[in-house]
């Protein structure tokens, strides 16, 4: 399923009610085309980051000195 | 000295004639205050101006260069800094409402190390709230305007450090740059400005946008200057757990260096790739001037390059959501609406697309420590497009096809923010409009030094970097 089709208003108010983040329903419906482009990019990036030539990268938080 | 050849002044050539005292620190901070005064209606880059402190700093310090205590480049020096720097006395607002009234008892180390330094802060500057944006356009201290023409944005969200340096208000600035805040308004408005290898400057006390990639630093009119304000705030912090032990070298004893023989890098299907016209003609004029001065460019593929805006704003959006996630359940009225939104959004993202985009950054690393090994710097436009208009949220590249700001702005300066790289952004030339085109160069993690020498050689070789906005 594309993150197009699979982001709804259903899936942000699920989102919020994990975040305990109260935002009216209008607030809500505005966020989904947002959210459904910013998923789909961040979704595309992680199937990237999943192949196997990538398998022993790790995450960077704090930069080598050297 | 007239007041109109004071303004023109460069850090260096005012630094020369305060010390040898032909120059007052008293009239040269008085001409920054008057100027500030005539334009800033207009421009907006100042949420705060420190013009009694700054009065009180220029008398005291005009006191010890007359009785010998000289201290060095920046002393008497009237410098501006973003509004997200804490200043100890000073309102630090980090251009919201939630913070208006905020007025640290400390100041940032960056801060500190300037004033040591002797530099007189004449204000505090405008902002994208919160740092979260690209554009200035500030809800609640005014929409922050380019002096090149006050109907285009000056980028973000250093938009006021950028507009207030273009506009002569001040000789310097310092910004803060986290996916690109310190090049982009550098360079739509006509000036130099370098984000540093992380860890390189103290990010201590100063109002974070997202941990993992914030940096803060100068942009003035010169690389010299931009030098000077670099030498005297970088090395490491105790303070700031990410600070660096890589020792500071001496910057401006290398920049006369010639950069024949410098390899310069081009990202195949990248770097000159999906620009304005009038941006990819300035940045390949401005390589054929590199060449002339002897450097050799080569062009080298990077494979994992594109993701790097997803990367990027996955990042920006959740670190920022973690640090605001108190004040948006308890404040989200006093956040303007497009922060509002993105601070939203970023709380909707999945753990693992957070770590994904974190791996991503080691990946997009380890692909350019690989090509340092065969070029110095790599080049690229710092953005694909010049000053568009106050209040645009859409801008068009190619053909007619409108694409949304926020991805659009971060083509370019995402990718050294992402690998942790040092990156200068410089001006090259004009579009047919009248507005400044910039170039960025990106380093090796702490090699700074080769930036200012690529920087330096090329203004030696050419003026744009002395023309000014008529205001």
């Amino acid at each position: 399923m594309k993150s197009e089709e699979s982001v709804t208003k259903e899936t942000v108010e699920r989102l919020c009610a994990q975040a305990e983040l109260a935002l009216a329903p209008e607030r809500r419906t505005r966020l989904v085309p947002m959210l459904a482009g910013l998923i789909g990019a961040a979704n595309e990036l992680s199937r990237k980051m999943a192949a196997a030539a990538h398998r022993s990268i790790l995450p960077i938080l704090r930069f080598p000195e050297r | 000295m007239a007041q109109g050849n004071l303004l023109d002044l460069t850090i260096i050539e005012a630094a020369a004639q305060l010390e040898r005292r032909r120059l007052s620190p008293v009239e040269l901070t008085e001409a920054m205050l008057q100027r500030i005064g005539n334009v800033d209606k207009q421009i907006r880059a100042y949420i705060t101006v420190c013009d009694e402190q700054a009065r009180e700093v220029a008398g005291a310090t005009e006191r010890m260069i007359r009785a010998g205590y000289y201290l060095g480049p920046l002393h008497g020096i009237p410098v501006a800094l973003k509004d997200n720097i804490y200043t100890r006395g000073v309102r630090t607002t980090a251009g919201s409402k939630i913070l208006a009234d905020f007025i640290p008892t400390e100041d940032a180390t960056v801060a500190a190390r300037l004033k040591r330094a002797g530099a007189i802060i004449v204000g505090k500057t405008n902002m994208h709230e919160f740092a979260w944006g690209g554009t200035t356009d500030n809800p609640h201290h005014g929409t922050c305007r380019n002096p090149w023409n006050p109907e285009r944005f000056p980028a973000g969200s250093s938009g006021g450090s950028g507009a207030a340096v273009a506009a002569r208000t001040c000789l310097g600035a310092l910004g803060t740059d986290t996916g690109g805040s310190i090049r982009l308004p550098s360079s739509v408005n006509g000036i130099v400005g370098i984000r540093p290898t992380i860890g390189r400057v103290s990010n201590y006390n100063v109002v974070p946008l997202a941990w993992t990639m914030d940096t803060v630093s100068p942009m003035t009119r010169t690389v010299e200057d931009c030098v000077v304000m670099f030498e005297a705030i970088a090395g490491y912090d105790p303070f700031d757990e990410h600070s660096a032990h890589a020792p500071v070298a001496d910057y401006r004893a290398e920049l006369p260096r010639p950069v024949r023989g410098l390899r310069v890098g081009l990202v195949r299907d990248y770097s000159l790739t999906h620009v304005q016209k009038a941006v990819g003609d300035a940045v390949r004029a401005a390589l054929k001037r590199l060449e002339e001065l002897g450097a050799q460019v080569e062009e080298i593929a990077m494979p994992s390059i594109h993701g790097n805006i997803s990367a990027q704003l996955t990042i920006e959006s959740c670190e920022p959501s973690a640090y605001h996630q108190q004040w948006l359940r308890t404040r989200a009225a006093d956040y303007g609406e497009d922060v509002r939104t993105l601070l939203e959004l970023g709380e909707m993202y999945l753990a693992t697309h957070y770590i994904q985009a974190q791996r991503y950054r080691s990946l997009l690393r380890k692909e350019f420590l690989e090509g340092f090994k065969r070029v110095d710097v790599f080049l690229t436009p710092t953005l694909p497009f010049t000053a568009t208009p106050c209040g645009a949220t859409e801008v068009v590249i190619e053909g007619n096809r409108k694409e949304d700001m926020l991805s659009a702005i971060m083509q370019f300066t995402g990718v050294p923010s992402l690998a942790g790289l040092p990156a200068l952004s410089l001006p090259i030339g004009f579009d047919p409009d009248g507005l400044p085109v910039g170039m960025q160069v990106i380093g090796r993690p702490f090699d700074e030094g080769t930036l200012f020498r690529v920087g330096h050689a090329y203004q030696q070789a050419t003026d744009w970097h002395t023309r000014s906005p008529r205001l």
